[in-house]
Order: C-alpha cells, then sequence, then structure tokens
C-alpha cells in the first residue's frame, strides 16, 4: 500500500475511534471517554495533515480539487476548528459527539472515492480565486458542523441533567455559541460563492451562470440566511434553531458533496469543436 | 390602501417568504428540472427575475424603513452596508443589461474582421441601449499557439491577436484565466478548431482557385473527432469553388491530424456532382482519395489540395459596464456581514 493510503485509513481509523469513544461517553455519561476522544481526533489529525502533505509534494499541485479531495480538506477545517474549540473552553467537551461520527463517516466515504493524484491541473483552476474559494468553502462547513454539533449539546442538555450535563454552558450561552458559528459559517460561504463569481468572470467573463454547482452553492447559502433571519427578524431561539442547525448541516452535505459532483460543468482542456 | 401596500411590501414576514421562495425555486432548479430546462423555466423567466426584484424591493422598504434613524453602531453599518450591497447588486445588473454587448468573433489565422460588422460574429446579444459606435476598429487573429506554458504551467491553447484601429492596435494574449482588455470590451477565450485550405488545380498543376475552409469536429461513436466540412450535426458538402466564384461540384474534406506532427496530417476529399449532391446529397461520390497535405490529388480533369492546416479560434467578446457595480457590491456585502459579526462579537463579550 502507498504511505499516502496507509496515512488516510489510519487517520479514518482514529477518528473512528474518536467517535466511538464520544458516543459511549454520552451513553455512560463519563467524561474520562470525551477526554480521550480528544486525543485520538488530535491523533488522526497527524496522518490526516500527512496525507494532504504526501500528495501535494508529490506532484506539486495543491490537492483540493476531486470530490474526495474536496472532502478531505472540509473534514481537516472541521476538526481543525472542533479541536481548536475543544481546547479553548473545557465546557463544551461533548460536542465530539456529533463532529467526530461525522468526521469519521465523511472521511470513509472519501477513502472510497479516492484516486491517485493528477499529473496535470486543468488550465481553468490555475487561478489564485480557486484558494479563496476552497478555503471558504472549507471553513464554512467547519463552522455549520460544529454549529450542528452545539444544536445537538443543547437539545441533549434541555432533555437530561446531572453528571456531564451540569457541566455544560447553560442554554442560552449554547445557543448564543451556535448562533456565532452559524454566523462565521454563513460569511465563509459568502466568501466561497464571491471567490467563485471572480473565478468564472476571469475564465467566461460572466460572475453567474445559474449553473448547478452555482445554484447549489446558493442553496446551502440561503440555508443559513433563512436561520439567520428566522433567528433577528422572527425572534427564534432555542430549540427550535437548534433543529434546524441539524437538518441544515443533513441539507449541507447533500448540496455540497453530494448532488452538485455529479454533474459535470467546468469542464476545460484542448476541445476543438463548433 | 397606500399605508396598506406599504406595510406589505416593508414586513419583515415578506422578506422571509421570498427567500423561502427562492430557495423553493432554485432546488427545483437543480433536482427536477436540469440544465437547459431548469433555465428556461425557471431562472430566465420573467417571474423567476420578478421574485429578485421584489426581494430587493423589500429589502429597500423594510430594511432601510426599520434602520432608519437608528443609532449607527458597528452591528448597524455592517447590515447598512450588507443590504445596502444587496440594492447595488440589483442596480449594477440593470443597468448592465440595459448597456451590454455580447458576441461570438471566429477568426482564423492571419485574418482580421472588423469589429462594428455584425457579419464578423457568429453571434450578437446586447442591451437595448448598446451604441454600435463603440465597436471601432478591428480584430485580427495572428496565431494560435498549442501547449502555451505560462512560467512553466500549462495553459493548453493560447490565442495571440490584436485589436484596435490602424496603428494603435493592441496586441495581446488570451489564455483560460486571462483576457485581452480593449477599451471596455473584453476577449476571452472559448472555442478553437482547424481550417485548411483547400486549392484547385488545371490538369496541368495549375492554381486556379484556393480558400480556407473551417471544419466541425463531431464527435464519433469511439469517442474520437472526426474533423470535416459540414455542419454541427452531420459531415456535408459544399459547392466548390464557393459563390460568387463558378462552382464545378460537391466537395467534402475530412482532415486527420497527425497526433505526432502539428499541423500535419492528411485530407480525405469526395467530390459528387452538382446535380447529384442536390437530387440526393447521400450518393455514391464521384470520386475520392486521400493526400497528405500539401500533397495534390487527382480528381476528374482537376487536382486538389489540402496546402495548409490553420486554426480558427472563437472568441467571447464582452462589453458589460454594469459588471464592476456588481462585483464591487459583492465585497461590501461581505465586508458588511464581517463587520455585523464583530459587532456582535463585541457586544457579547460585554
Ligand atoms: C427581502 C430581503 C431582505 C430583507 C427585507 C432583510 C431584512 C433584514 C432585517 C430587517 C434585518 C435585521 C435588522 C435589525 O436588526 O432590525 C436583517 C439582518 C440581516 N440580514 Fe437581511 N434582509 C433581506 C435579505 C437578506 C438576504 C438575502 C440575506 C442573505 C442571505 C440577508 C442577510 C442578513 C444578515 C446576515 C443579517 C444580520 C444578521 C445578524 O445580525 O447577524 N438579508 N435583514
Amino acid at each position: 500500500m502507498k504511505p499516502e493510503y496507509a496515512f488516510f485509513w489510519i487517520a479514518v481509523g482514529l477518528y473512528g475511534l474518536s467517535a466511538c469513544s464520544y458516543i459511549f461517553g454520552i451513553i455512560a455519561r463519563n467524561e474520562k471517554l470525551f477526554l480521550f476522544g480528544l486525543y485520538s481526533a488530535l491523533a488522526g489529525y497527524i496522518p490526516h495533515t500527512a496525507v494532504i502533505a504526501i500528495r501535494w509534494s508529490e506532484t506539486g499541485i495543491s490537492p483540493f480539487f476531486t470530490i474526495s479531495e474536496s472532502i478531505v480538506f472540509g473534514i481537516f477545517c472541521s476538526v481543525l476548528i472542533f479541536v481548536t474549540l475543544e481546547f479553548s473552553n473545557k465546557k463544551v467537551r461533548p460536542l465530539g459527539v456529533l463532529v467526530m461520527p461525522v468526521a469519521f463517516v465523511m472521511m470513509g466515504w472519501a477513502g472510497t472515492l479516492t484516486k491517485d493524484a493528477a499529473s496535470q491541473i486543468a488550465p481553468s483552476l490555475q487561478s489564485w480565486w480557486i484558494w479563496v474559494h476552497i478555503i471558504g468553502a472549507g471553513t464554512g462547513f467547519g463552522s455549520v458542523l460544529v454549529a450542528a454539533g452545539l444544536g445537538l449539546m443543547y437539545l441533549l442538555k434541555e432533555k437530561y441533567s446531572g453528571g456531564i450535563y451540569e457541566k455544560l454552558p447553560d442554554l442560552q450561552s449554547i445557543d448564543n455559541l451556535g448562533y456565532r458559528f452559524v454566523a462565521g459559517g454563513f460569511i465563509m460561504y459568502g466568501l466561497m460563492i464571491v471567490s467563485g463569481a471572480f473565478w468564472a468572470n476571469q475564465v467566461k467573463g460572466n460572475y453567474w451562470n445559474w449553473d448547478p454547482v452555482e445554484v447549489w452553492s446558493l442553496i446551502s447559502w440561503l440555508i443559513y440566511g433563512i436561520y439567520l433571519h428566522l433567528r433577528i427578524t422572527m425572534g427564534w431561539r432555542g430549540r427550535r434553531l437548534a433543529w434546524y442547525a441539524l437538518i441544515a448541516l443533513a441539507a449541507m452535505i447533500i448540496s455540497y458533496w453530494g448532488i452538485p459532483f455529479t454533474v459535470e460543468t467546468f469542464h476545460a482542456g484542448f476541445r476543438i469543436e463548433h | 390602501m397606500i399605508r396598506k401596500i406599504y406595510k406589505f411590501l416593508s414586513s419583515t414576514k415578506l422578506a422571509l417568504i421570498l427567500l423561502i421562495a427562492i430557495f423553493a425555486c432554485c432546488v427545483m432548479g437543480v433536482t427536477i428540472l436540469r440544465g437547459e430546462r431548469a433555465w428556461r423555466l425557471i431562472f430566465n423567466t420573467l417571474w423567476f427575475n420578478g421574485l429578485l426584484i421584489f426581494l430587493v424591493a423589500n429589502v429597500a422598504f423594510c430594511f432601510f424603513g426599520r434602520i432608519w434613524g437608528r443609532k449607527l453602531t458597528l452591528i448597524s453599518l455592517g447590515m447598512i452596508l450588507f443590504h445596502l450591497s444587496f440594492v447595488a447588486i440589483l442596480g449594477g445588473i440593470v443597468y448592465n443589461s440595459l448597456f451590454y454587448f455580447r458576441g461570438v468573433i471566429r477568426l482564423t489565422e492571419g485574418e482580421t474582421l472588423p469589429n462594428g460588422e455584425l457579419q464578423s460574429y457568429d453571434i450578437v446579444d446586447r442591451g437595448r441601449f448598446f451604441s454600435f459606435a463603440k465597436l471601432k476598429g478591428e480584430t485580427t487573429l495572428i496565431k494560435m499557439h498549442k501547449g502555451y506554458k505560462v512560467n512553466g504551467a500549462d495553459k493548453q491553447v493560447a490565442y495571440e491577436v490584436a485589436v484596435g484601429e490602424g496603428r494603435s492596435k493592441q496586441q495581446g494574449i488570451i489564455y483560460i484565466t486571462h483576457k485581452l482588455d480593449h477599451n471596455g470590451f473584453g476577449y476571452f477565450r472559448d472555442k478553437e478548431g482547424y481550417s485548411i485550405l483547400i486549392v484547385l488545380y488545371d490538369k496541368l498543376g495549375r492554381e486556379l482557385y484556393g480558400a480556407y475552409v473551417s471544419l466541425q469536429s463531431l464527435k464519433q461513436k469511439d469517442n474520437l473527432y472526426l474533423y470535416t466540412t459540414g455542419t454541427k450535426y452531420a459531415p456535408g458538402n459544399f459547392p466548390f469553388p464557393q459563390p460568387p466564384s463558378e462552382p464545378l461540384f460537391a466537395l467534402q474534406a475530412a482532415y486527420n491530424p497527425d497526433p505526432k506532427k502539428e499541423r500535419g496530417g492528411d485530407t480525405i476529399f469526395k467530390v459528387w456532382s452538382l446535380v447529384e449532391s442536390e437530387a440526393e446529397s447521400k450518393g455514391k461520390p464521384f470520386a475520392e482519395g486521400k493526400a497528405a497535405i500539401g500533397e495534390k490529388i487527382r480528381i476528374g480533369d482537376y487536382y486538389l489540395s489540402a496546402r495548409e492546416v490553420r486554426y480558427w479560434v472563437g472568441m467571447n467578446v464582452r462589453y458589460e459596464p454594469g459588471k464592476p457595480i456588481v462585483l464591487a457590491s459583492l465585497w461590501v456585502g461581505l465586508g458588511g456581514m464581517v463587520i455585523t459579526f464583530i459587532g456582535r462579537m463585541r457586544k457579547g463579550k460585554k
């Protein structure tokens, strides 16, 4: 097995271990398992980073273009945001109970789709805008994933009490924190769409064409735009928005990776046709 | 009555309803309907664009009605910028739709066409108030470069073109991520193909006639391309020599590029009598044969040759004066969101 793939599956394995510890931690109400989950996630992050580094150095082409590469980078950003939050705010330890299973399943899925690194980069992708685009997408996804995790914390805390639930922040704080991650994610998605528009403008001379990938990203953005308006103008709080954040995450994954990649839109290359 | 209309127009409920309606249209447009049909039945319709305009009107009434007179804080400043950008984007789009010009210009290497004449373009689309006086000078395709590289990065193809008037022509290179700008008109790479120079000789080898003929690329069942005269849909013949010269027969030429030698390869000629081609273009040709580029082949009393291969390219020519407003507004909007976000973070800390 090539080292790249070995590292890949080690990362998947450690994320799986982390996901299990979080889930058992919630069931057994055992805080030590959360800590174990956090350190397994951190351990998995090392081979995860190595996968990206190896792929990149092999060809000199940044590995963020195919669907599996895109998922690998999205999870890379998510775990980074998640781990940073865990270390800066010890109260939200159980957050991993949503974040890590999602990271585990998505990485496993990416593993089944992965292909050897391309030896050539399509000319249409040779643009600085693509960098802004990719970073906006990755951090945007990480933020809304954490927001959904906070939504789950909110619902659990509302339902149960005692033990680990006493240690969580109070409901209003969880709600507020979740809102911040949605707003942050919304901005990063905005950045993704704006840079995408500039990129299309550079390549095709128009910034918006209603093509499926564009519309799908608009859909995921509007989902969170509606969230913000429900909160700010309609005064929604708490449970309803917690559910919204969870359902929106599912819609997000579908609209971001599930469907758009199945349609071919940005084809490039030498095509002699009329 | 007017109060009622105003109240409805400026309600936040309407904003949410519109957002959800647009959201639903987008979902429809990429699931049940797709691609061309979605474009025709949703995104390009009057009612959908009406919905977008309605949303902006609603922003203007609702948002600015509410925010008016409120203390200027980081939060409200960001929101103002954000919703203002929304209105500006629409303004930019409307302005652009009145003044834009979009054309596809097709040139064979060495060819020059006047910019101001509609015949120079395969397709022309323009806003109601676009003034043709803006289209000055001419456009020349100097050469198409294959395997073009910029700092080691492979751009695959690049067009070397000159645009402008007389001696003040501006020369430049166009490839996929790089356009040429001239007087507000952007030239973008779009597509390219082969043209062959077909020459007719008499029995003694004296040159009678010659013309560049653009070839169509037709994808075959085996995924290879056939480069031939004809239409977008099928191979076909054409009167040769071309009118206004006196045609002698109907000719189909298919070029088979040499994968190793750039602009090399061979050409298959098929010839029908003019009468027959009109009666039944599928009938058997009275002569056919193959010749390498630059070589002659005997067809009845004449000789034919594909003497030279050149590329033709299609470029998108765009003049979009509203676009800078739209693109700048996108950043203003994003900046507004960031400012509101920072404002809220700071307020939350207290
Ligand atoms: C019909 C169009 C719209 C109307 C009438 C509208 C109205 C409003 C209003 C009234 C507010 C709250 C201001 C306040 O504090 O009172 C607001 C906030 C906001 N709106 Fe809109 N809006 C519209 C469209 C949009 C769209 C399309 C988006 C993006 C998807 C958007 C994103 C936001 C954001 C990010 C905020 C600030 C949320 C926060 O405070 O974090 N708006 N809008």
